[in-house]
């Protein structure tokens, strides 16, 4: 627990902000706004038309107001779309922000990459990295480590702005056909502004040698962050990918809203994990991050698998439903979730499984762990069409409770045929004096008591990480219990 | 070693314990009593329960004991026995162990190695160490558990509250012969065992008895016949 003592004072470890020189556009949310982002990124006229029909259409539309959650009115005209610091080349990217990354430990050239090691002075050139790394940086992706040696695999991962210059094709095969841009209106306002995001593309056969990590930095002030990420796993490829985030403490707050589309072709295998750490605003709800957020994967082919795991501990409002269209038959739709809410947090987030194919199976398993004055909601859907013959789903709700907290679970269920088989458990539990006494008695303090509870409670969860991450999940779990620790 | 002076302690309103002034050195103490006088609540009022209030003096090796937090009090020397120790899902019982220990001096082969070394001793399952913190456990199999996390803690103050009550006769003799080895391989260690078995106190050998009464009071005494006393005639006779 030495490292609790550096973090005492200031528990979001991340919330500082980095001066540096950048190139902004102007507040407010216009059809010439939308048209100058996509002059500035050089976009061809299909992705220019894409950014207008979504605009268009979200004119007509309003912000979904069903979920759990209560912020105040966003002022979409008082937001600016694009923020970007300057630097010529990604060999030119100023030293503030490679400070930046250091301090969060983001690893940013590729021998910081490969544990440590200085492989320049290495005689051992045969070290494999484990992670290859793309970084986004408000707006824009400054760095993507390791591309040539994906590249000698045929794999592609690169920003989405860098993949709609390179290899339109695919981008134009695949983008908004999982959610398409009048989905919802936070889908739909991505869809028009978009700025940056994360492309992968496996080939057929090729299992990704090493994990795949993006990682979101909002620094701008009154910024929105709108990040678009596509990732496709063709027939029998594998990938594991990985997804990180931060922002600055900032009294007002900040929006995000990004869109995930997933697409598994036959026999093919997505893990997506995220670790979502935005600035949660302070113990008062002031500040913090808006993280509305889209996430599906398409199980296209037969015997695909798609698997969502995530930790979230930060952003002042979540609403987020990582989803699987299970239409391949035999196709596999995982979600395993541990959302964390301390202070005045809210978060309203779990699945929807829809299946389609025959012999589709499903799996929840979500951890709801609320503190203070916080709102946990588990909101989740399992449909099972009427084609979809032989289906199985279990759904596993849990929640642990503390202070004056509201813990919340809305499992839907539809079944449509008369083979398939759902199942549901669901726990509620307060976190007892009784067992912290116990653990204390033996000598643990407070906060590692409440540590041994709550890590054994995600222990279901955490095993889906990778190592790598379930040590950072960990590390930021204990952080986050810190504080709330009353 | 451990020194209570005019200690009273009350719950919900309760006064449970009153004015006790006694004293425990190195060796084994026995403390005995009819159901319900307190003889628990005594061991967790040392130990910090949260609710519990607590008046007068205790000192453990000469430090304040009542000024100090639950995980202090163990850390000073301290520990208590459980009867119904909670569960805790997904925290196996060596992990918990090792948390405990990870201050300490102690490698993971060491503890490990003696954790499955007392558990087998106990007859407790294959793969004890990994079983979560008393889940699905059996009375007998928390108290044995119990009696392995004293062994690794190492405490210079251990109150067991009842250590034979669950126990099946073999576990008997395993308690009895490990407490005895664990009394006599450090004359430093003090043991205050909560129990009315005469094997057990008669094998240990205690240094004072202590009888807990029901107006909430206790007599301390060397006189250990005084065991044999209740045994034959009740609590009434002494």
């Amino acid at each position: 627990m030495k490292e609790f003592s550096n973090v005492a004072e200031n528990k979001y470890t991340a919330g500082f902000s980095t001066v540096t020189d950048t190139e902004d556009f102007e507040p407010g949310l216009t059809e010439d706004i939308v048209k100058k982002l996509s002059a500035l990124k050089e976009e061809p006229e299909w992705v220019t038309e894409f950014r207008l029909k979504a605009f268009r259409h979200l004119q007509t539309i309003t912000e979904p107001t069903w979920a759990h959650v209560s912020y105040k009115p966003i002022d979409y005209q008082s937001l600016s779309y694009y923020s970007a610091p300057k630097f010529r080349d990604k060999d030119d990217i100023p030293q503030e922000i490679l400070d930046t990354f250091e301090k969060l430990g983001v690893p940013l050239h590729e021998r910081d990459a490969l544990l440590g090691l200085d492989t320049t002075k290495s005689a051992n050139k045969d070290i494999i990295p484990t992670v290859a790394i793309d970084v986004v940086f408000d707006s824009v992706s400054i760095a993507t480590t390791f591309q040539k040696e994906l590249k000698e695999h045929g794999i592609i991962f690169c920003s989405i702005s860098e993949a709609i210059q390179e290899h339109p094709e695919m981008v134009k095969k695949y983008l908004g056909t999982v959610i398409p841009s009048k989905d919802n209106y936070f889908a739909c306002l991505n869809s028009a502004v978009f700025t940056d995001g994360t492309f992968c593309y496996i080939p057929k056969g090729v299992r990704c040698p090493m994990e795949l990590n993006t990682y979101f930095r909002i620094n701008a002030r009154n910024t929105g962050q709108f990040e678009r990420t596509l990732i496709i796993a063709d027939d029998d490829s594998y990938v594991s990918y990985l997804e990180g985030c931060t922002a600055p403490a900032y009294d007002e707050n900040t929006l995000h809203a990004a869109v995930v589309e997933l697409v598994t072709h036959d026999r093919a295998e997505i893990k997506y994990s995220t670790v979502q750490n935005w600035y949660p605003g302070d113990e008062n709800g002031v500040g913090g991050v808006l993280n509305f957020v889209t996430k599906r994967a398409m199980c296209k082919g037969e015997s695909s698998k798609v698997s969502w795991t995530q930790v979230e501990t930060g952003s002042a409002v979540t609403w987020k439903y990582p989803s699987c269209i299970l239409k391949g038959d035999n196709s596999v739709g995982e979600f395993y979730s541990v959302a964390v809410t301390k202070g005045q947090q809210m978060a309203d987030t779990g699945t929807k499984m829809l299946h389609v194919g025959k012999n589709t199976k499903s799996t929840i398993i979500s951890k709801g762990i609320s503190f203070g004055n916080s709102s946990n909601t588990y909101r989740g859907q399992v449909r099972i069409n009427k084609g979809a013959h032989n289906s199985r789903n279990y759904t596993q709700c849990d929640s642990l409770m503390l202070d004056n907290s509201k813990a919340l679970t809305i499992p839907v269920v539809m079944q449509y045929n008369n083979s398939s088989i759902v199942e549901h458990e669901a726990s509620t539990g307060k976190l007892s004096e009784e067992s912290l006494y116990y653990l204390q008695s033996r000598g643990l303090n407070p906060e590692d008591a409440i540590s041994c509870v709550v890590n054994g409670f995600c222990k279901d969860v955490f095993q889906k990480l990778p190592l790598e991450f379930a040590a950072e999940a960990n590390k930021l779990l204990s952080v986050t219990l810190e504080g709330a620790v009353g | 070693m451990l020194v209570t002076q005019e200690f009273t302690v009350e719950v919900e309103g309760n006064t449970i314990l009153d004015d006790l002034t006694l004293e425990y050195g190195p060796g084994v103490h026995i403390v005995m009593g009819p159901n319900g006088v307190g003889k628990s609540t005594f061991a967790h009022a040392l130990m910090g329960k949260p609710d519990y209030i607590t008046e007068g003096a205790v000192q453990i090796n000469g430090k304040d004991l009542l000024a100090m937090e639950v995980h202090e009090r163990a850390q000073a020397g301290l520990f208590v026995s459980f009867q119904t120790p909670t569960p805790i899902e997904g925290l196996s019982n060596y992990q918990f162990m090792r948390q405990c220990l990870k201050e300490k001096d102690v490698t993971i082969k060491e503890s490990l190695g003696e954790f499955k070394r007392i558990a087998s001793e106990y007859g407790l399952p294959d793969q004890w160490d990994k079983k979560h913190l008393n889940v699905q456990a059996s009375g007998g199999e928390k108290k044995k558990n119990e009696l392995i996390q004293l062994e690794l803690l190492n405490p210079t103050v251990a109150i067991l509250d009842e250590p034979d009550s669950g126990l099946d006769v073999d576990a008997i003799n395993t308690l009895v012969r490990r407490l005895t080895n664990y009394v006599e391989t450090d004359d430093s260690r003090c043991l205050i065992i909560i129990s009315h078995y005469q094997q057990l106190i008669e094998k240990l050998n205690p240094q004072t008895v202590t009888v807990f009464k029901k107006n909430g009071t206790a007599i301390q005494t060397d006189d250990i016949s005084i065991t044999q006393k209740i045994l034959e005639s009740g609590f009434n006779a002494v």
